[in-house]
């Protein structure tokens, strides 16, 4: 089993500069990495699999630094976006390609046997312009770990999946951590998607790195209003937004509790039919229903807060314009900067 | 009653524009007839004896082995130098490549009898680059390999072009995971570019082999009778090409109508191989995607 661990890792591009980036990667990790397209995340990958040069910082494989390294000497699965299938060779002899460059005898044996494992013997002998999303996203997976990789990196795992293949990309997930023990680094840009399968977070905006953190870390200390709005904050307003309240609004309410970056917390939870008790007072602007009642937004001078009603079978249904009270537990208002 | 018996209604087809179109069959037709009428005229000219007579003469089978012969060795020459230059443009951003972009169109711009002046000047004997050809066995004036020089130089651009095209198609992605799945660059480049990029450089040599096998220019000055040497081990003859042009200088126009119809009824077999190769399967492209 490898330890792999990525120390002050920075790579300096035409016009981009990424990191430091610090990464420990136990067996069995996953790792997400996240970040708005245009953060560095591609980038980050491609220079630990070796394809953009290291401008400084260390890629230890159990110890040994491997920064200048081939990628073909790296003992890493790289799947690039878009998986990166040959589309000249059949599905198995795209999982037999890593056994055939290295000369392995048992090529054939090993590929039959993963594609069996992965669910593909039937499509063996398919090109992957043949195959559905989830069906290519096996293959990938498939050849990557015929490569026998110590660590895999993987970008937007979900991209061009439907909800079906989405829903199966994690037992793949499942499989890679529990069965072959390696550590993932999986590039995303959907918070979502990330926390159903990862155990820790690598959050990257316009090239610099946070230290990483596990979810519920994230959760609790949302630490700037990008961070926030990423891991699912609805309500994040800037300083500015709320400099502009008036005295005695929700606004300058908020704004005490204000960090320098500004100030989030998480949909108030609003009692069956909007009935009840609540300090503030807004106007409702939008419905939608959603498997955990309805999602309200509510404009509450100057501000828009995203709220949610629970279910209430029976009660009068929510119109627009129709005034809405609720309440902002403090625990859930949290400062960012 | 089933929906499958009732009467369709009536197609409701939007408006084709009919003066468009009619403006666009004659302009096209016009240009096709252009085209199909001189061969027409080849190949009624001269009398199917004529023509048979013509196929089995001698001199025009010599003629026909030289041109097929040094046009297939400019093929091979094609794939192995105009290749990586085209590799190299598609993959490698490099200083100056814009003035090598320029140095590939030169071939096809640039008329073909002046070509060979170029190179009868950089080969007549005194000059260094005689002296070093003749050392090393490759004499080309009046040789095989003139022939070949000059059709490569005119019908190499073709390859190059095609396969600087073919290989930036390629994503560079695809590059990369077959590098992290343990190829090195020359095993991706053979595994991975090259047999994607295939169909495309195979469409690229058809062109070059189309131009170099109909060359005349150059040749006329660099080339104009072949003697044995190297690898053409003779008898003392000339490319179909100048073959023709003789006749015809000659005045003999039956004749040079008939070798014309002989060498395009060859050319026009060839073609169809490639079509009938393409249709059944024995080469792993479809209908259409090697020849227009």
């Amino acid at each position: 089993m490898t330890t792999w661990s990525v120390e002050g890792v920075e790579s300096a591009l035409d016009r981009f500069h990424l990191g430091p980036v610090d990464l420990a990667l136990p067996p069995g990790r996953v790792t997400a990495v996240l970040g708005n397209s245009g953060a560095g995340k591609t980038t980050l990958l491609r220079t630990l699999a070796g394809f953009l040069p290291l401008a400084r910082g260390r890629i230890l494989r159990d110890g040994v630094d491997i920064g200048d390294r081939p990628p073909e000497h790296r003992g890493l699965g790289y799947v690039p976006q878009g998986l990166g299938l040959f589309a000249h060779r059949t599905v198995e002899r795209n999982v037999s390609y890593p056994l055939e460059v290295r000369g392995r005898l048992d090529a054939r044996d090993r590929s039959r046997e993963l594609l069996r494992r992965f669910g593909l013997a039937p499509l063996a002998g398919r090109r992957p312009v043949q195959l559905s999303g989830g069906e290519l996203q096996r293959v990938a997976l498939a050849r990557a770990l015929a490569a026998e990789p110590e660590l895999v990196l993987w970008d937007e795992p979900w991209q061009a999946l439907d909800v079906e293949a989405r829903h199966a990309l994690d037992l793949v997930f499942e499989e890679l951590r529990a069965t072959e023990r390696i550590p993932v680094v999986v590039v995303t840009h959907d918070p979502t998607l990330a926390f159903s399968v990862a155990d820790a977070f690598l959050i990257l905006r316009g090239g610099s790195a946070r230290p990483v953190t596990d979810a519920a870390t994230l959760l609790a200390h949302p630490f700037d209003p990008f961070t926030a709005r990423f891991v699912g904050f609805d309500n994040v307003y800037d300083p500015a937004a709320l400099a502009a309240a008036p005295p005695g609004s929700l606004g300058s309410w908020l704004a005490v509790r204000a960090g320098p970056e500004g100030v989030a917390f998480a949909r108030p939870l609003v009692a069956a039919g909007g009935a009840g008790p609540g300090g503030w007072t807004g106007v409702v602007v939008a419905v939608r229903p959603t498997p955990e009642g309805l999602a309200v937004t509510v404009r509450v001078d100057p501000l828009r807060v995203a709220l949610r009603v629970a279910p209430a079978p029976g009660a009068a249904p929510l119109v627009v314009g129709a005034p809405l009270r609720f309440d902002v537990p403090e625990a859930t208002v949290h400062p960012l900067g | 009653m089933s929906p499958g018996r009732r009467s369709a209604p009536p197609l409701r087809r939007p408006s084709r524009g009919w003066p468009w179109v009619a403006l666009q069959v004659v302009l096209a037709g016009s240009l096709l007839l252009l085209f199909l009428l001189p061969i027409y005229a080849l190949f009624t000219y001269a009398s199917p004896a004529e023509i048979l007579s013509a196929a089995n003469n001698p001199a025009v089978r010599e003629a026909l082995w030289l041109t097929f012969y040094a046009s297939g060795v400019a093929v091979l020459a094609a794939l192995a130098f105009a290749v990586p230059l085209g590799y190299l443009l598609a993959r490698h951003p490099f200083r100056g490549r814009s003035v090598v972009e320029s140095a590939v169109a030169l071939p096809v711009v640039v008329p073909h009898l002046l070509v060979g002046l170029g190179i009868f000047l950089l080969v007549i004997p005194g000059t260094p680059l005689y002296r070093f050809t003749t050392a090393i066995g490759f004499p080309v004036y009046d040789t095989i390999w003139g022939v070949v020089l000059v059709m490569v130089f005119v019908s190499a651009p073709y390859t190059v072009l095609a396969a600087d095209l073919s290989f930036r198609a390629v994503d560079p992605r695809v590059l990369e995971a077959a590098r992290s799945l343990g190829a090195g660059p020359a095993t991706a480049f053979l595994t991975v570019s090259f047999p994607l990029a295939l169909r495309g450089i195979v469409a690229g040599l058809l062109l070059t082999w189309a131009r170099a096998v109909s060359e005349i220019g150059g040749i006329l000055i660099l080339a104009y009778t072949v003697y044995p040497g190297g690898i053409y081990g003779g008898p003392v003859t000339s490319t179909i090409s100048v073959l023709v042009y003789n006749l015809f200088e000659s005045g003999n126009l039956a004749g040079a109508a008939a070798v014309s119809s002989v060498f395009l009824l060859i050319a026009f077999v060839l073609f169809l191989a490639v079509r009938v190769g393409e249709r059944s399967g024995w080469v792993p492209w479809r209908r259409g995607e090697l020849l227009p």
